[in-house]
């Protein structure tokens, strides 16, 4: 099912480039289609963040949505964290932050999410593809049941979104959509 | 193939059996408000600043719409974007700087794209092998086919020790009549001086940001991190506001006005010399 998505999204932001399609600028409710779009990435993204959190997901299923994941970036695309004890930020490639994330030594982990989000407005870089940010808030919780320990944290993820213009035929048509990579990733802890 | 299809298979359903662990899940915390009043973004901040969303920030508001910079919007908006527990603002001057902001016959407005705003970064690079901290000053331009980030400038207290032009008696000059012994006195500015600066006019300042720039192709300066960010706004006419960051519990947190000041004539050539020489 999921494999059908970006197809279904494809025919969708087809239909709806029919009348604009000799333009590159964005009207409100394209970028109302391009936000939906990107909040359906952030959604699979912290989606497979959960599972390859969790410590009921198998190693070898784990590294399968590491994959899953990482197809949702744009190349060389990494995750900023900062703490509340520690502002400065560390660096992280997106596939080693996945690695981290799954090797916690944490007996149970859950990683859950506010079902809250904002979406910035899309800014056009010099190379003419769009960029823009979008905002969700991570729980985490993790418990050692050795030492009783639990740990919980609150992170906001501002998630970089680039948005471009492609092309594809169908049918002998070629057909113009709007596609949607992930980018850099700043993770702030908050006192939340 | 079956095994593919297998995996395929695998995967998917372990995705549709992760209830409760992805955005909008069943299960998901619930916001208690805090989040939802926070200014998560700069951008937010534009938007609540000039009434361009909706209260809950889930509606861009455009020039189309009847809210679009609605005053009376804009005025509960601003009065959430002041720092109010660290910041030490008078009421008197927020209710002033609204007052001028919000007029109805000139209301001003914050753009992203016009001059008159730029960022502030705290970074530590390695310099010589050594941790240093550099303060980097950054506004946007046009570029292309649309907008970039550019470093415009650079404080780096290793390059400021280096240039310290000596004053008064202190001060080594090349006499009014070298000219008549063909500069052979110049042995003495490049020489026999380790303060060369001495022989520079008033006017001169050292540009930092190519030195920098310099040394960094040498190999000499390397990036590390950042530590803090913030911004300077001088876009409403005789106000200059800062913009910080405030992580902390609460309501009154992400990104809200730091610091307010009423300019005179001539504060913000003082202001914008503060900022940028840290004097």
């Amino acid at each position: 099912m999921k494999k059908y998505i970006p197809l279904f999204l494809l025919l969708f932001f087809a239909t709806a480039a029919v009348s604009v399609a000799q333009s590159d600028n964005i009207s409100p409710a394209r970028k109302q289609a391009i936000d939906s779009l990107a909040l359906e990435k952030v959604k699979d993204l912290s989606k497979y963040i959960s599972i390859i959190g969790s410590k009921e997901t198998q190693f070898s299923e784990a590294n399968r949505v590491m994959d899953r994941a990482e197809e949702l970036f744009a190349p060389g695309a990494e995750m900023g964290v900062s703490s509340l004890n520690r502002k400065e930020i560390a660096y992280y490639k997106v596939r080693r932050y996945f690695e981290r994330l799954m090797a916690l030594n944490y007996d149970r982990v859950n990683i859950t999410w506010y079902d809250i989000h904002y979406i910035s407005d899309l800014e056009r870089q010099p190379d003419g593809r769009y960029v823009g940010v979008v905002t969700v808030y991570q729980r985490f919780e993790g418990t050692s049941l050795e030492s009783g320990l639990n740990y919980r944290d609150t992170t906001k993820k501002d998630i970089t979104i680039y948005v471009e213009k492609k092309q594809t035929q169908i049918a002998g048509r070629t057909i113009e959509f709007w596609d949607v990579m992930l980018g850099d990733i700043r993770v702030t802890e908050t006192s939340a | 193939m079956r095994k593919l299809i297998l995996s395929v298979l695998v995967l998917v359903l372990s995705l549709e059996m992760a209830p409760g662990q992805g955005l909008y899940s069943p299960g998901s915390p619930k916001d208690d408000g805090r989040f939802a009043a926070s200014t998560k973004q700069v951008n937010q901040f534009f938007r609540r600043f000039n009434a361009e969303e909706s209260v809950d920030g889930s509606k861009r508001y455009y020039s189309e719409d009847p809210l679009y910079r609605d005053r009376e919007l804009r005025g509960k908006f601003i009065s959430i974007l002041f720092d109010n527990e660290t910041s030490g603002i008078t009421n008197e001057l927020k209710s002033e700087f609204m007052r001028e902001v919000l007029s109805e016959n000139m209301p001003q407005y914050i753009n992203f794209h016009r001059e008159g705003w730029f960022a502030e970064v705290e970074a530590f690079f390695s310099y010589r092998g050594k941790r240093e901290n550099v303060t980097l000053f950054l506004k946007i331009q046009p570029e292309g086919l649309g907008y970039e980030w550019v470093i415009d400038k650079v404080i780096f207290q290793p390059f400021k020790d280096i240039f310290n032009k000596p004053e008064g008696d202190a001060k080594g000059f090349l006499h009014p009549l070298s000219h008549e012994l063909g500069f052979m006195n110049l042995r003495k500015a490049f020489q026999d001086s380790d303060t060369p600066e001495a022989f520079t006019p008033k006017e001169y300042q050292p540009d930092y940001l190519t030195l920098f720039l310099y040394e960094m192709k040498r190999g000499n300066i390397r990036f590390e991190t950042i530590s803090d960010v913030k911004f300077h706004f001088f876009q409403i006419n005789n106000w200059y506001f800062e913009l910080n960051q405030f992580n902390r519990p609460g309501f009154n947190t992400g990104w809200l006005i730091g610091n307010l000041v009423k300019l005179s004539n001539g504060d913000k050539e003082t202001l914008l010399r503060y900022i940028y020489d840290q004097k």
